[in-house]
């Protein structure tokens, strides 16, 4: 009996268990949720910022119920986008700050730096009087850098009402003063720049800031230190470093320092300098992790960033989104946020800068009860993936259409994979006669939508465009169906260019010649097979592919061999080791196109010709480089083949045409088009013939591995026309069949590994694929 | 006898092993550090070959993965509260809804009965891509799609739960039935009093096999909710797999614990319920 | 007994009137429900069946002979028929088994020299619960694989089936020869899917079938055990006939599930597995990508059909039998 109830006992106690083990992970998820929940109900939408009629004050409204969050039609009242003039001087010049100065004036900080950075220039200050910007004539402070010697980098207005600059002497170390505001200054700190023993660069501050107490805050990229007025170290606080060395990522407010650490905001103490908060804001990160982060003086935080303004109060773990990114220039790609300041009136300054801190705008956010919440209509655009330059179109196509919501919908964030669901789900709207205005294609089963009659016939625009002459007519024209129909465009594309003697470029005009190549070394470099398939697949895309796109067996067994007999040539493997890695210089990583960049691996001798993906002047750098180190090399591309980037195409039931055709017109305009956002060369001529023009003097690229070492500048004006040149002459559009090319992938591995015979392996994938023709 | 319960021990023991070394070796998993599992499963991983070196112990045991997941993503909170708003409901509905269906199916002779339950189980059988693209349009048309309506409700009408409960309703004593109703009580009330304690067992099961489809289901909320706030924490495994494959692990253990916990409840009602039924016949 | 319910009804007496209006009281709701969320969309499946792919235009049975006539329906519906035919009975089987090992030493095995067996005189609900809780961890183990996300288990499956896996270092341990099968991409991946299959669901059946046990009057198995009958006799005469209706519940519920296995299916082996595991729910996912719903709802139609009219015919074969 015991036995029994010993028995019973331990029933009991598991049901027990069972149940408060459920209940706890139910109160913790609910706990959890709580904490940080209702920011995510409410991230990155727009919907909120119709209910801020009353400024930042309402943040308990954000927490609704889902689904009440969606703003009523005709909710009104958001912050609107206006741009401020700036001095015409400012154009050409570079940021420094921007900060409230004396009497709570909103000052600008420019230098005029050309090319080299080590070089001491003019220090510009401009200040903001009665809505308008003009240049402080009298600023001492030019003067005083000037008799420095010093480069000015940053500025900071001290609560003692003086000024603090600092910046880099002809040696590059940084030095901070006191302009003491009688045309005198005094050096701070000065030990604390100086490079510390064994390294040969001291510390570079991308800020600093000036307690009340007089103590200073130096930000380091690392770590944030902060001094008392005498130069010693007080105490270390921590904090994550986005990888862009003026990261401020920081701010201090009364005696708390506010910045981001191990992914989350961290509030330190400045008496202590241990942590007392940590914030958690994942529902307002963006893809970049870059942000400004400024307080509102009541001990809350502003978020600036990608994703828009959000505002969270001390103590709370709601972030209330007042300014929604993708309604203005902060959802911009080719613009790089350097600070927000908060206007008088719950309004907010925003300056935001191009590359290498010139081409300075500002802009005004105020408020605008007269604004819809979410502006009437709405074009959506969806792609799998994030696309730089469909971001930067949405973002001045909303710019130029304020009545009109641009939703940019990316089914994958932050490097997530595609997968089957998520386009069928897209086939259910589009089936449905719904689903996004525009479509952006890439990856998606094209084919099938242009034969469904999904897509839009845009031969009109396409034509219209064409024959302004503005465009790269060879790149639109590969999209042309037999009928005359146009439903898709590309709005960037890039080549696969070839560097080496002529021998060896030769033996790319056929797999045969590939195969035979005989030369002092292996015609191409030592990479994993996969990448090799993909390579030659690409490269030899008409010969394999035939214009149906299909591949025949014995055109499959030429291929395999191919592939074989150049892998054998140069060691490749199905995978590497890690000793492999770093002997050959090679890694497991897949790419879709198999393009490595292999201009340096000619270089060292490891391989006959090099071949380099060309998707902007920046990854010529090297290529340029390794032709100039070997004057009997050239570059060719290969065939007349191009790789197509951002397809774009119109769904045919669409409600909107005429907006949804402005905005293809938009992605193709000399204005998107012109923006190098490393994605790809410009389909547009003007926007080409702007970047052949473009130097880029400050631009450098280094690659380097064991002994070796090469360096690249940004190519010179004849190599940028040269390969402009060749892109204006590419005919034809290469996008590999995915599903085709893992099952060649998958089927061909035991070949490659001497484990089958080539015709075991060609019937395996041939098997494969009968089945997916014949779906 | 002694000799016979050796054996069926040790055919469980045969049939558990089989079933417990996946399981254990993704308990492993989750609390490896993630140096470890690159380690030991660089090849599964994709990452590069060489042998795997399973283990049903880490070696060194952290919980950094749990950690990872529990304080570092609040998606995943959010995610993990949005399956339980959307489930609990839909299994409330199902109660509601299926259990008088079944209740009706399993004890009336009516014309069309057995058609109308051939019906039922032809939809149940059916594949959700089918009618994927329909359900779509039926849910746009009443205005439910991006809301957790949209999973709640069709769920409420799925038909195998009512085919579960039928099954069950039809093992409760006829005798029982027809003396209650020569008593005078109304079908009603022999539904409540007799129907619903008798039929326990079967509404446990229906429901838990309710929770664990809709808990783990993939492509509805995928196709019927656009907005990715309100998608429940399944989709969740998908989002982090490939270089996230630590947290994979731990993912899939928070994910499995509510149903695991809620099964190790139902099992004991499961069989209280049983057993009532077996007593009273 | 459709008939004397009619013929009872026909007295007219208000309670009878009740009674036929009842069932239609209990099955409202559901029947409002199913109509719109799942009849409806169903009959839409049938239409666009006889419809181009946008539903712009009607073919009529062009689809139908389209799919018929197609190497990779043929394919797939041959492999999904072998699939069921296949694993159904070794699910049901297996999963039967173990819940008759579960439903402990007693019902099936027990020859009652047992001392506890003696103690609790009858074979009570009571009884039987603790007896299972003997073997509860069993119990409570076997089932936990149906509540993981198919996701979850793809990285175990890889580290088990992969060349540089787990299985192939036991074979090479036990035969001495090396082993490089990739099992999910090769002809091994029919029963690698069997018996993920297995794995996943055997718990899921299991309480089924222990539901179904528990239904079993232990009066009938005292009886049985009156009259001499052993172990083998019990399970003949006593506890598979009393089983009919589960075993059909269990069956119909295993078919759902099977369609499941595409998940585990797709993670392990992609799009485009071997030729030998590619199923019905892989075509349809492959149709439905290039937006062929035509011909996966003509071919939904068909198999649907495919299993319905072989049964209503048997119904109504019995039917007329009987009358």
């Amino acid at each position: 009996m015991t036995g029994k109830f010993e028995k019973r006992g331990f029933c009991q106690v598991k049901r027990g268990l069972a149940w408060i083990l459920m209940g706890g992970l139910m109160a913790g998820m609910l706990g959890g949720c709580q904490k940080s929940g209702a920011g995510g109900e409410t991230s990155g939408r727009t919907e909120q910022i119709g209910q801020l009629e009353d400024g930042q004050g309402s943040g308990a409204e954000v927490s609704q119920a889902p689904g009440e969050g969606k703003s009523k039609p005709g909710a009104m009242g958001r912050y609107g986008e206006i741009q401020v003039l700036l001095p015409e001087s400012v154009e050409g010049q570079s940021y420094v700050g921007f900060l409230r100065g004396e009497g709570g004036n909103m000052e600008l900080y420019t230098v005029e730096r050309e090319g080299d950075a080590v070089k001491v220039t003019d220090a510009f200050r401009y200040i903001y009087r009665e809505g308008a910007w003009q240049r402080d004539e009298s600023w001492e402070g030019n003067g005083i850098l000037k008799d420095r010697g010093i480069d000015l980098a940053n500025v900071a207005y001290g609560p003692d009402g003086k000024y603090y600059v600092g910046g880099t002497d002809e040696e590059y170390i940084y030095h901070l003063f006191r302009l003491d505001g009688d045309g005198s200054s005094t050096e701070l700190l000065e030990d604390v720049f100086l490079p510390k023993d064994g390294q040969s660069y001291g510390m570079h501050p991308p800020k600093f800031e000036i307690l009340e107490d007089g103590r200073i805050v130096v930000f380091d990229y690392y770590e944030v230190n902060v001094y008392d007025a005498s130069g010693k170290r007080m105490f270390t606080m921590a904090r994550d470093f986005s990888g862009n060395t003026g990261d401020r990522r920081g701010f201090c407010e009364g005696q708390e320092f506010v910045t981001v650490y191990e992914g989350e905001i961290v509030r330190y103490s400045l008496q202590t300098g241990k942590i007392v908060e940590t914030v958690n804001f994942d529902e307002i990160k963006d893809r970049w992790g870059s942000m400004e982060l400024f307080g509102d003086g009541n001990g809350g935080i502003y978020v600036v960033n990608e994703t828009g303004l959000s505002h969270g109060n001390r103590g709370g773990t709601l972030w209330e989104v007042l300014i929604d990114g993708s309604l203005t220039r902060l959802g911009m790609r080719s613009l790089n946020l350097q600070k927000f300041l908060e206007g008088d009136d719950q309004d907010f300054y925003g300056v935001f800068t191009g590359e290498w801190e010139k081409g300075i705008q500002m802009f005004h956010y105020k408020y605008d009860p007269d604004l819809a919440a979410v502006p009437p209509s709405a074009l959506t655009v969806y792609s799998l993936e994030d696309n730089s330059t469909v971001r930067q179109a949405a973002s001045l196509f909303q710019s130029s259409h304020p009545d009109v919501r641009v939703e940019v919908r990316t089914a994958v964030e932050n490097g997530g994979a595609v997968t089957e669901e998520m386009i069928a789900g897209l086939n259910t709207e589009l089936l449905s006669g719904k689903g996004a205005d525009v479509l952006i294609l890439d990856g998606l089963p094209a084919d099938s939508y242009i034969e469904k009659g999904i897509l839009m016939d845009l031969s009109d625009v396409a034509g219209e465009l064409e024959d302004t002459g503005d465009m790269l007519n060879n790149l639109l024209e590969g999209f042309r169906q037999e009928d005359g129909a146009v439903y898709q465009v590309p709005v960037r594309a890039s080549f696969p260019l070839l560097v080496g003697e002529q021998k060896a470029l030769q033996a790319y005009s056929s797999l045969d010649t590939m195969a035979g190549y005989q030369g002092e070394r292996p015609l191409m470099r030592i990479t994993n097979y996969e990448n090799l398939l993909r390579k030659i697949a690409h490269l030899r895309y008409e010969e394999l592919f035939g214009a149906e796109g299909a591949v025949d067996r014995e055109m499959l067994v030429k291929y395999l061999e191919t592939v074989k007999a150049l892998g054998d040539a140069n060691g490749s493997k199905m995978a590497f080791t890690e000793d492999e890695f770093e002997k050959y210089f090679v890694s497991n990583h897949v790419v879709s196109d198999g393009i490595t960049g292999s201009a340096t691996e000619y270089d060292r001798g490891v391989c006959d010709s090099g071949i380099e993906r060309m998707d902007g002047y920046w990854a010529l750098c090297l290529a340029a480089e390794v032709r100039n180190l070997h004057p009997e090399s050239k570059f060719m591309p290969a065939g007349k083949i191009y790789l197509p980037k951002g397809m774009a195409a119109v769904n045919k039931s669409t409600a909107n045409e005429d907006l949804a055709k402005e905005f293809i017109r938009c992605l193709l305009s000399y204005e998107v088009q012109k923006e190098d956002l490393v994605d790809g060369f410009p389909v547009n001529k003007k926007a080409l013939e702007l970047w052949v023009e473009t130097d880029r003097p400050e631009y450098s690229i280094g690659s380097g591995y064991g002994d070796y070492h090469i360096s690249g500048s940004w190519p010179d004006i004849e190599a940028r026309r040269e390969i402009a040149g060749m892109l204006e002459g590419l005919t034809v559009p290469v996008v590999v069949d995915e599903t085709m090319m893992r099952m060649i992938v998958e089927g061909s591995g035991d070949y490659l590994e001497d484990k089958a015979t080539v015709d075991q392996a060609a019937d395996g994938i041939m098997r494969k694929l009968s089945i997916y023709l014949a779906e | 006898m002694r000799k016979g319960k050796i054996w069926i021990t040790a055919a469980l023991f045969g049939m558990c092993l089989f079933v417990w070394t996946p399981l254990l070796v993704m308990a492993a998993g989750v609390f490896m550090p993630e140096d470890e599992l690159y380690w030991r499963y660089l090849s599964p991983l994709g990452l590069g070959r060489d042998r795997v070196r399973a283990a049903l112990l880490p070696s060194y045991p952290s919980l950094e993965a749990l950690g990872e997941l529990l304080i570092r993503s609040p998606g995943f909170f959010v995610m993990f509260w949005n399956s339980c708003i959307q489930v609990l409901p839909m299994l409330l509905g199902q109660l509601l809804v299926g259990a008088p269906a079944a209740w009706a199916f399993a004890r009336f002779r009516f014309p069309g009965r057995r058609v109308l339950f051939g019906v039922y189980v032809v939809l149940m059988v059916l594949p959700f891509q089918v009618t994927q693209v329909s359900d779509y349009l039926v849910l746009d048309r009443l205005g439910l799609l991006d809301t957790h309506l949209a999973m709640i409700v069709p769920g409420i009408w799925a038909t195998l739960p009512v085919f579960i409960m039928t099954r069950s309703f039809e093992t409760v004593p006829h005798a029982l039935v027809e003396a209650a109703r020569l008593d005078g009580a109304g079908e009603w009330y022999v539904f409540a009093h007799i129907g619903l304690p008798l039929g326990y067992p079967g509404i446990v099961t229906a429901l838990m096999l309710s929770f664990v489809d809709g808990w783990n289901g993939l492509e509805q909320p995928i196709t019927f909710l656009k907005d990715k706030t309100l998608w429940p924490v399944a989709l969740y495994l998908p989002e982090i797999a490939g270089d996230k494959a630590p947290v994979a692990f731990a993912a899939a253990l928070i994910v499995c614990l509510l149903p695991a916990l809620i099964y190790l409840n139902c099992q004991e009602e499961l069989e209280m319920g049983v057993a009532a039924s077996g007593v009273k016949q | 007994m459709a008939g004397k319910e009619r013929r009872a009804g026909g007295r007219g007496r208000p309670g009878r009137v009740k009674r036929r209006l009842a069932p239609w009281l209990f099955l409202a709701p559901s029947l409002g429900g199913v109509t719109v969320f799942t009849a409806i969309p169903f009959l839409d499946v049938v239409r666009r069946s006889f419809q181009d792919a946008m539903g712009r235009r009607f073919v009529g049975l062009e689809n139908y002979r389209a799919v018929a006539g197609n190497p990779a329906f043929r394919l797939a519906a041959g492999n999904t028929a072998r699939f069921l035919l296949v694993c159904i009975p070794l699910l049901m089987v297996l999963s039967f088994g173990a819940a008759l090992l579960l439903a402990g030493g007693e019902d099936a095995s027990g020859e009652s020299g047992d001392l506890e067996d003696g103690i609790g005189g009858g074979r009570d609900g009571r009884n039987r619960r603790q007896r299972g809780n003997r073997y509860g961890i069993f119990r409570t183990t076997l089932a936990l694989p149906m509540t993981i996300p198919a996701a979850g288990m793809v990285l175990v499956w890889k580290i088990l089936l992969c060349p540089d896996g787990v299985l192939n270092q036991f074979l090479a341990e036990a035969t001495g020869q090396v082993w490089e099968v990739d099992w999910a991409f090769s002809r091994w991946a029919f029963p690698v899917l069997i018996a993920t299959y297995l794995w996943k669901n055997i718990g899921y059946d299991m309480i089924l079938w222990l539901a179904g046990l528990g239904g079993i009057s232990g009066e009938l198995y005292e009886a049985a055990k009156m009259d001499g009958a052993g172990f083998w006799a019990r399970l003949r005469y006593v506890t598979i006939p009393c089983l009919r209706g589960t075993c059909g519940l269990v069956g119909i519920l295993s078919v759902v599930n099977s369609f499941r296995v595409y998940r585990e299916a797709y993670l392990l082996a992609g799009s485009y597995p071997d030729s030998c595991i590619y199923l019905i729910p892989h075509l349809f996912a492959h149709w439905f990508l290039n937006l062929d719903v035509q011909k996966m709802t003509a071919a939904a139609v068909m198999l649907t059909a495919a299993a319905v009219i072989p049964a209503a015919g048997v119904w109504i074969g019995r039917r007329g039998g009987k009358e």
